[in-house]
């Protein structure tokens, strides 16, 4: 790494150890002084091959080769529309296709192979596939925020567990002092023999030493977002029982006594809702319709006309 | 020989609940010796006790009386003493809102697929008899311990299909409510139950309310979160109901990623019941032929549902003074939902 250098200034990493050479999309590198002072504004174009570049876009060089750099760029770029995953393919030919054809654009951009054809393809693509990949974005994105979330809660428990130790660890310093305290003054004041009080002394220590296990927090969950509990904490997977399938059977219609009334269809296409008043917008708009009154009065009329007593 | 009616042909059990309007008893029929749920509703001093008997009893009375299916609560008789009356219904173990929340409750398709065949069962015969339930929520879907759904409290229902008869909006517990509904319609049909259905369907799903509103606008604001804000030309005339409110334009969002195990089947039911245009809602009778319910898995019916696990350790107990409190806001007939205590 000691032979890079600027292509602008040409200071190398040796005259001046604090050098961070900066890329951009078009893979060219640039010092950081310079980019400072080329991309005053926030936006111009790069000395070596004039693509107009934003300042904001720059970043740390991270290979060596600028190549891989724009790769990176690129493929980031791409994959941002290209985020398809297997399991939205039929099979796994397709989904090797998709991806051979995802890496055939890459490597166009990268070397400058047919620009603009591969640029059409990839708008070609953004059109025929926008649904799709909306879908996917929102799914990244709602899987990434809970991935975050979990970390989140992971940090929050290592923070939680570091604060327990050192609370522990002050609460044994205590203790130890307290201990040397009490041997000091026993040693004084009692009668018996300073060897067995001594003795004693480290027995109890030592047992009480023996108590003090940490008690460290569980974690119900990996940040892959594999929790981890005992089978006991699970509930029974009920067993699928096979039954007859369900077939639609309309009710009994009531036994109204009288000829059938007319069909909604029939009420429709009959001419009946000629003689009632048609429902008007705000009906229609709140589900009302005058068919409804039709039907029902139809029933009505014409239950128990073959009534007999 | 006589027959013992009225207060002594029920011997009182259990006290289950107290709502608004009734109080409701475990009790045993000696004639028959079932069990029995009586409903006494309360004639205090209240204003509604003016007009005479108590006007949600009085639409159970009205309405129950004649209808008879499997899937609706049954009204088994009627009697007063002094100047109470009482209701007697099915003894029902539990309703379908204890059986969501039950966490130890794993719902399978195949029970979804059934507690929406009865539901839609009940509902179609109930319309079929021009009749709106208004008040569709899981927890007036009861459960016996056969495993049959019966729709429960008529508190709210009302015939439909009148040309000229102006209806109520305010009807429908808010999150089960339908957007025309919050939108002040005063002239509906079968929508306003379908939208519920859909409702529940999804809380089925979810495990949660779907769309928990704490205001009727706020609860608007979520249906077009998730729907999209209709159009004049998704919802023709909409500017024309007497509340409507114009709302930010949201984008609709996938269903498919909100319930993201339901199966594509599952998803068209969904999307039918639960559409902003209620012309376009589907009917029970559609619902029911659609193939979802006619694909597999079937549904598991009758005794292959679950049933809460606590149902018979906490018959011994009271009920619980919360969900006590929580149903006296509903009304009376709320009250019987405690039955499985």
């Amino acid at each position: 790494m000691d032979d890079q250098a600027c292509p602008r200034c040409k200071t190398t990493k040796y005259r001046n150890p604090s050098l961070k050479l900066m890329v951009n999309i078009c893979g060219h590198a640039l010092c950081e002084s310079c980019v400072d002072l080329l991309f005053l504004k926030g936006s111009g174009s790069c000395p070596e091959c004039n693509v107009p570049l934003r300042r904001s876009n720059f970043r740390v060089q991270l290979f060596e080769d600028s190549m891989v750099e724009k790769e990176i760029d690129i493929r980031k770029r791409v994959l941002k529309d290209f985020n398809k995953k297997e399991e939205d393919f039929a099979t796994l030919r397709e989904y090797n296709d998709y991806l051979e054809e995802i890496e055939t654009i890459i490597f166009n951009l990268v070397n400058n192979i047919d620009i603009v054809g591969t640029n059409k393809r990839i708008e070609q693509y953004k059109k025929d596939n926008k649904e799709v990949i909306m879908k996917n974005k929102a799914k990244i994105g709602r899987e990434e925020f809970e991935l975050e979330e979990i970390l989140e809660i992971e940090k929050q428990m290592e923070e939680l567990r570091r604060a327990e130790i050192l609370k522990m660890e002050e609460e044994a310093k205590k203790q130890k002092i307290r201990e040397k305290e009490a041997l000091i003054d026993e040693l004084m004041f009692a009668e018996g023999d300073a060897k067995d009080i001594l003795n004693t002394f480290a027995q109890t220590v030592a047992n009480k030493q023996e108590d003090i296990v940490p008690v460290l927090p569980k974690v119900t969950q990996f940040s892959t977002g594999v929790k981890f509990t005992r089978g006991s904490g699970q509930q029974p997977v009920p067993v699928i029982e096979e039954g007859p399938l369900y077939r639609y059977e309309p009710p009994e219609s009531p036994d109204r006594c009288g000829p059938d009334p007319p069909s909604i269809e029939e009420i429709c296409n009959n001419g009946y809702l000629q003689h009632v008043r048609a429902e008007n917008e705000t009906e229609k708009a709140a589900g009302y319709s005058s068919t409804l009154p039709c039907l029902r009065a139809l029933q009505d009329a014409l239950s128990g006309l073959y009534h007999a007593s | 020989m006589e027959e013992p009616t009225g207060t002594l042909r029920y011997e009182k059990i259990d006290f289950l609940g107290e709502g608004q309007f009734a109080t409701v008893y475990k009790a045993r029929d000696v004639k028959s010796d079932k069990i029995v749920a009586v409903k006494k509703i309360k004639i205090g001093s209240r204003m509604e006790a003016e007009d005479g008997i108590n006007r949600t009893a009085l639409r159970e009375i009205k309405l129950l009386q004649e209808l008879q299916h499997i899937n609706l609560i049954g009204l088994l008789d009627v009697f007063g003493q002094k100047s109470n009356v009482s209701l007697v219904f099915d003894f029902m173990d539990t309703d379908l809102e204890i059986i969501v929340k039950d966490s130890n409750i794993v719902l399978t398709p195949a029970n979804v697929k059934a507690y929406m065949i009865m539901t839609l069962k009940g509902l179609e015969y109930l319309h079929q008899n021009w009749i709106l339930h208004r008040d569709l929520k899981p927890n007036n879907l009861l459960i016996n311990r056969e495993g049959i759904l019966k729709i429960g409290d008529f508190g709210l229902a009302k015939a439909f299909g009148s040309p000229t008869r102006i209806n109520t909006h305010q009807v429908v517990t808010r999150w089960y409510r339908s957007p025309e509904l919050l939108f002040g319609a005063k002239q509906y049909g079968t929508g306003v139950d379908m939208w519920a259905v859909g409702c529940i369907l999804a809380e089925l799903l979810l495990r949660v309310p779907f769309l928990p509103g704490e205001t009727d606008l706020d609860q608007l604001s979520r249906i077009f979160q998730v729907f999209g804000t209709p159009t004049e030309e998704t919802w023709p005339g909409m500017k024309s109901l007497s509340d409507y409110v114009q709302y930010k334009h949201f984008p609709a969002q996938q269903l498919r990623h909100i319930f993201s195990a339901a199966s594509d089947d599952l998803l068209q039911l969904l999307d039918s019941l639960l559409s902003l245009y209620p012309p376009r809602r589907c009917d029970c009778t559609q619902a029911l032929q659609m193939p979802y319910f006619s694909n597999k898995p079937p549904p598991s019916m009758g005794p292959k549902l679950p049933m809460p696990t606590n149902l018979f350790k906490m018959e011994i107990e009271k009920p619980s003074l919360k969900r006590k409190l929580l149903d006296n806001i509903e009304g009376g007939s709320v009250a019987k939902k405690l039955l499985q205590f």
